[in-house]
């Protein structure tokens, strides 16, 4: 019985009846260049599966739970314990047209997440994600999560920023439904708990490297166990990809340290495009380097922005409204302060946010988390110094492209094309629900309604118990091979120089100010780092539980992640939500909505800019290559939605 | 002009007191607003598996495993602040101070509360007091006031470099 001789798993809730069929573990051999070292060996372990979901977030876990209560035996490969994923970060809540507080109409909601994506959203999955919202919300209720409830017993819905009422009409809409604090967590947790339920397998801390594609399809997935240096393939007709945005990219973003973009990455390693990568979304103050997010209540208590001289800068850009400006207008004010050398610290590059000017009672009772946060993160005492802050990444409202249905496409020949095998689902997808920029509380949604759809349409085109297609006996051997030689590189630049090599040039080149001769310089830049990558030095040559393969393995991701993000924004020669250009600071559209349209001839699709820009790169060379595909402009029924045109965005 | 003074200062205090909250946010950490309290259903309801100790590791694997694990937290304030406190602690922390580490960042299920634990915000429960606790306690409060830009690179390791 040599399944029983070989070492169980102890940290994977392995599903032993069912799946392991070829677990005999297989020996990869692979030569070295040089005689002296040994020859690596990695066993392999071929297991089958009706579904693979790579990725145990919010999305990660709606999809895996969707699809073994529909009877599919699936499996969840992750890098971390589902509750350690990055959704349970989230705070805020999740939108949804209850009509809770006031009347509301998800047709509103709909309105407001078009015009919040500058019309670049898609608007079939938008109308797709607004309608199924509070079927969503109500669902996850009854999976046990204790949404906050009205004195009626009602859910609480509190306002969020670009929310409204009747087509923007009609006022602030209250539609944020929330878990208290901590609705990341409780989604988490509620999804995590009712899978296992469902058997759902889960292999917990197991790096995915790669897809094992043949002939254009998606067969399955290829991963390696950190416990014990294993390597697997998870065999399977369907393959779910939710591993989160790339904020790592850059210097200074609000992410945890788990957010390379390792399913873009293995997106593009497979040859497919990834699509609306130079949409960044970032939020005015991070404590700078660190990045952690200070929240905009401290200059809604009276916190103000200061430059080197002293001076209340967002008077000059926002005479109104000043520090309480919309985010990108901060932001970009900030930056531009930066860049004309009136930036603070030893190297002039970020500005500061003054609360020392308030009494220490409001600041204690009114903004606590703040003055620790500071103090540990930024060693500054509030009451007396003001606190280092710089615009910081807070989202990618870019991925890899799928339809409303979740299906990850390919665009060829001017049509869409469905990718056999492969979905996506939350931050790494790309539906695109969030267009060019994204309301506040829309992500969680997203991550709910769309892991659904993944698990709905896997349900729907296929059978549970499937009998899979063959696959080559080697398939998978390249990721093994780059495994192999990144665990045992020896170039001269460390991995963690590589990396604030590319997280400050992402940063001082892509970051909010943009314009042209910056992009190409950090575009010029990027490439050169890219390359560097094949000097990468590496110290730890162990296979069990080595954190420098991984990060390493990461910085790879990363690296795809930041080419093609900088490409595709240098690309892009128009200003549209959180994409902000100085040199085309105006959106170019098929027609220019700013004036009547009556007689206004309309542009050919090479010429105007609402269109969404597919990415690939040559793996050896780092050449980037673009491609662009139209917006959805139709909803899904036009009778009961009707779609919104394009207009001019303002609030 | 008592009685008008009077009325003034009350509307000023009713103003900042109840002052509506920015229509224009974020993910405001730690933020409640008015949602009302946690009831914690979820927790009651659907418990996970409980945590257990891994058997049969070697310190020096649980050093390995716990220094990945302290640098992969869910958000960025814990990955900072987990992964500074194993470069000054992990790699002379005893059996007994590894395993009470294993515990704490390993067993909670809310990443937040490991971070409101350890900058007091909130009390320990029991069963994670003592030295380590204590040790990222006095480590949080950075009474050194050093700056904590980011999480350290993992060269401080490499025995080659030294």
């Amino acid at each position: 019985m040599l399944f029983c001789a070989y070492k169980p798993l102890t940290n994977a809730i392995v599903a032993v009846k069912r799946n392991v069929i070829d677990c005999i573990p297989r020996n990869v051999l692979l030569l070295n260049k040089h005689s002296d070292r040994q020859i690596s060996q990695y066993p392999v372990v071929d297991h089958h599966f009706d579904a693979v979901v790579v990725g145990a977030g919010g999305a990660g876990l709606r999809a895996a739970f969707g699809l073994s209560e529909a009877g599919f035996n699936t499996a969840c490969v992750t890098k971390l314990f589902p509750t350690r994923s990055h959704t349970v970060a989230a705070q805020g809540g999740i939108n949804a047209a209850l009509g809770n507080m006031e009347a509301d109409d998800w047709r509103w909601h709909f309105y407001d997440t078009v015009k919040g994506s500058d019309w670049l959203g898609d608007q079939d999955a938008i109308h797709y994600m607004t309608e199924q919202a509070p079927a969503s919300v109500v669902e996850l209720e009854n999976f046990g999560m204790p949404f906050s409830r009205t004195e009626d017993g009602k859910i609480y819905q509190r306002a969020f920023g670009g929310q409204s009422l009747k087509f923007g009409k009609g006022g602030q809409a209250h539609r944020c439904c929330c878990v208290a604090d901590r609705t990341g967590h409780s989604l988490l947790h509620t999804l995590y708990g009712r899978s296992l339920r469902f058997d759902t397998s889960y292999f917990v801390e197991y790096f995915a490297l790669d897809l094992l594609m043949e002939d254009g399809e998606c067969k399955g997935v290829i991963a390696f166990c950190m416990e014990d240096g294993s390597i697997h393939r998870f065999r399977s007709k369907n393959t779910v990809i939710a591993t989160g945005g790339y904020g790592r990219t850059y210097f200074s973003c609000t992410s945890a340290h788990t957010s390379t973009g390792d399913g873009n990455a293995m997106v593009t390693r497979a040859g497919l495009p990834c699509q609306d990568l130079e949409f960044v979304q970032f939020h005015p103050t991070g404590i700078y380097g660190a990045g952690c997010l200070i929240t905009e209540g401290c200059r809604g208590e009276g916190g103000i922005l200061i430059n080197s001289e002293g001076e209340r800068f967002m008077e000059r850009y926002a005479p109104n409204a000043k520090d309480l400006a919309s985010r990108d207008v901060v932001s970009r004010s900030m930056t531009i302060e930066i860049r004309e050398g009136r930036g603070c610290g030893p190297e002039k590059d970020h500005v500061y946010l003054q609360l020392h000017h308030l009494p220490p009672q409001q600041l204690a009772v009114r903004l606590p988390g703040i003055s620790e946060t500071a103090m540990i993160f930024a060693g500054v005492e509030v009451t007396k110094e003001p606190i280092p802050v710089l615009p910081t990444v807070h989202y990618n409202m870019g991925g890899v492209p799928t339809n409303y249905k979740g299906q990850v496409i390919t665009h060829v020949g001017g049509e869409d094309k469905v990718v056999p095998g492969l979905y996506a689902c939350g931050e790494a997808a790309c539906a695109s629900v969030h267009g060019a920029n994204r309301l506040g509380a829309n992500s969680l949604l997203d991550l709910v309604v769309f892991g659904r759809a993944c698990a709905l349409t896997i349900a729907e085109t296929g059978t549970p118990g499937e009998k899979l297609s063959p696959l080559k006996p080697n398939a998978g051997e390249e990721s093994v091979a780059n495994l192999d030689k990144i665990r045992f590189a020896e170039g001269t630049i460390r991995t963690s120089e590589i990396r604030l090599n590319m997280q400050k040039t992402m940063q001082n080149h892509a970051a909010v100010f943009r314009t042209g001769d910056l992009l190409k310089e950090g575009c010029d830049k990027m490439d050169a780092i890219y390359q560097s990558m094949e000097d990468i030095k590496t110290f730890d040559r162990g296979i069990v539980w080595n954190t420098d393969l991984v990060e390493s393995l990461e910085l790879q991701n990363l690296m795809l992640n930041a080419v093609q993000t900088i490409h595709s924004a240098e690309a892009r020669k128009e200003s549209r939500g959180a994409h902000a250009r100085e040199d085309y600071q105006d959106r170019m559209d098929e027609l220019d909505y700013a004036k009547p349209l009556a007689g206004q001839e309309k542009k050919s699709f090479d010429q105007h800019w609402r269109k969404h820009t597919l990415s690939t790169v040559d793996i050896k060379t780092g050449k980037v290559t673009l491609g662009y595909r139209p917006v959805i402009d139709r909803s899904l029924d036009q009778e009961e939605c009707s779609a919104i045109p394009p207009a001019i965005r303002s609030y | 002009m008592l009685g008008v003074l009077v009325k003034r200062v009350v509307n000023r205090v009713y103003q900042v007191v109840l002052r509506p909250t920015l229509a224009c946010p974020v993910s405001t950490r730690g933020y409640k607003g008015e949602a009302s309290d946690d009831s914690r259903g979820d927790l009651i309801e659907i418990p996970l598996p409980p945590w257990t100790e891994k058997d049969g590791e070697t310190m020096d694997m649980k050093r390995r495993r716990l220094l990945f694990q302290s640098r992969k937290r869910g958000m960025l304030e814990n990955c900072i602040l987990l992964s500074l406190f194993a470069k000054k602690y992990l790699n002379t922390m005893s059996e007994t101070q590894l395993r009470q580490y294993d515990r704490l960042i390993n067993e909670p299920s809310n990443d937040w509360d490991i971070y409101y634990w350890a900058t007091e915000a909130q009390p320990v429960p029991n069963v994670y007091a003592g030295e380590i606790m204590d040790l990222l306690k006095e480590f949080t409060k950075n009474k050194d006031q050093e700056q904590r830009l980011d999480a350290p690179n993992l060269e401080y390791l490499d025995k080659g470099s030294q």
